[in-house]
């Protein structure tokens, strides 16, 4: 009982988890999610998305794409952001990290501080962008829900993914710090 | 003995702990460096990396969101 | 909601640098309050939508668990060689052996039962598409700090830097789609599909990959005493 006064006391609110608490219970929503809606976890398919609508909204057309070309993707495409439940699950993702700040007390707009930064961001997120598209997912669709999957195509994700980080790293040692 | 504060304010992970490792290395036994963060996981990874490295730790939540992760080397 | 007195610190600090600090914000109430809004956006949806409606809260569930836990799949393939740290590289690999048993079950029993085997789509074609899009992930995912996952979380903690390069993941993303076809036609369209039980059976499948992730999560834990002792 005490230990559950503990637990939603501000103090312990405050508290981060342990590694192996978060990956326990990450597996938990991941196996619901493949049990409750036929298919496991992903991010990067959806903001692909994003961007594809932001390129309609501009007047552009992406309907002779070969990515876009099938019918359920233009299916989910026509049915709009609202609509798609990848979408709703990305938004969802990003209040759920809110909601655990904010209970924590320690939100705070965090500024970009330099210019190093600007470039990291750009150059790193549009990398990260191009690459989920040519191996099918990032780390969650294409490494966490592969290898779950038991697909080979997940440890064959890992090992590159693992050499990225390596070359990554020496990149930002000696440009970015 | 020396303090060394070291501004790590905005950076991501891993540049706040990448920071004090070469800070600490570069410090004698003693010495405390104060290391001012205020991405999350920095506050979790750099207290747990000194913590193994057998030197004396304390965090201290200094605004929303910020945090003073103070190491005494050891 | 005075803070408990803490003990004297063990840590003698040469500057008594005693800076007057702010006085620090509850944000409990507008967070319950944010918690509610959520739920009933939820409620909303499960009377609409109830398919969306599971996609909102499992969502909600993944962004509070990567949130609390400071769970990170960039720092799990990055701190090894970085910092010599695996905490989290066997934390990940406890994640990979949970739930290769918990989706195998679910797939087992979809195959027994003569229904299709859900998830299958996740099976993804190797090639160098694969190698090149993971090598390129890889790179951006530590430059920028976060991955997919890692990098909407910390939108939700309110990092500036994290919502510039969620724009260029975005782009980067469409420019990716734009090429697909090229990709697809080059490298793509001729790259096997394995799903390990075609090749090992289902039981030798998950037996050979659980046997991997013990060797892996064995490796990380040599690797970490290694780098500390140097």
């Amino acid at each position: 009982m005490n230990k559950i006064k503990e637990f939603f006391s501000k103090k312990g609110m405050k508290k981060a988890w342990g590694y192996v608490a978060g990956a326990v219970l990450l597996s938990v929503v991941q196996v619901i999610t493949l049990a409750s809606t036929g298919s496991p976890w992903g991010v990067s398919g959806p903001l692909m998305n994003w961007g594809a609508w932001t390129f309609r909204l501009f007047g552009g057309n992406v309907n002779n794409w070969h990515r876009f070309s099938s019918v359920g993707a233009q299916a989910t495409l026509d049915a709009g952001f609202f609509s798609d439940p990848g979408t709703i699950r990305n938004l969802a993702l990003i209040f759920g990290a809110l909601l655990a700040t904010l209970l924590a007390s320690q939100f705070k707009i965090k500024k970009i501080k330099s210019k190093k930064q600007i470039i990291a961001a750009v150059l790193g997120g549009f990398m990260m962008g191009y690459g989920a598209r040519l191996a099918a997912g990032c780390n969650i669709g294409a490494l966490f829900s592969g290898i779950a999957s038991l697909s080979l195509s997940g440890w064959v994700f890992a090992l590159f993914l693992f050499f990225g980080a390596v070359a990554g790293s020496k990149i930002l040692v000696k440009y970015f710090m | 003995m020396n303090e060394i504060i070291i501004d790590a304010l905005g950076e991501a992970c891993p540049v706040p702990l990448i920071k004090a490792q070469n800070a600490i290395k570069e410090m004698a036994v003693g010495d405390v460096l104060v290391l001012q963060v205020d991405h999350s996981c920095a506050m979790k990874n750099v207290p747990e990396w000194a913590r193994k490295d057998g030197h004396n730790v304390e965090i201290e939540e200094v605004d929303d969101g910020e945090w003073e992760v103070i190491i005494e080397k050891a | 909601m005075s803070e408990p007195t803490k003990a004297p610190s063990s840590i003698k600090r040469a500057s008594s640098r005693t800076r007057t600090r702010k006085p620090k914000k509850n944000q409990i109430p507008i967070g319950i309050a944010v918690a509610i809004v959520l739920f009933l956006i939820g409620i909303y949806l499960a009377f609409t939508n109830p398919r969306l409606s599971i996609f909102w809260f499992t969502g909600l569930a993944f962004g509070f668990i990567l949130q609390k836990s400071r769970f990170c799949f960039t720092a799990a393939m990055r701190d090894p060689l970085l910092t010599g740290g695996t905490t989290l590289t066997r934390a990940v690999l406890i994640a990979f052996a949970i739930t290769t048993v918990g989706f195998t079950v679910i797939k087992y029993m979809a195959y027994v039962n003569g229904s299709p085997i859900p998830g299958q789509g996740f099976i993804a074609p190797i090639g160098i598409a694969t190698a090149v899009g993971a090598f390129v992930f890889g790179i951006g995912m530590v430059i920028a700090g976060g991955c997919a996952s890692g990098t909407l979380m910390r939108v939700g903690e309110g990092f500036t830097m994290q919502m510039l390069s969620l724009l260029f993941f975005v782009i980067g993303s469409l420019v990716g789609a734009y090429d697909f076809g090229w990709w697809k036609l080059n490298f793509i369209q001729d790259a096997p599909r394995v799903f390990l039980p075609d090749v090992f059976g289902w039981v030798g499948a998950v037996v050979a990959q659980l046997a991997l992730i013990a060797l892996l999560y064995f490796l990380a834990l040599k690797w970490e005493q290694k780098s500390k002792a140097a």
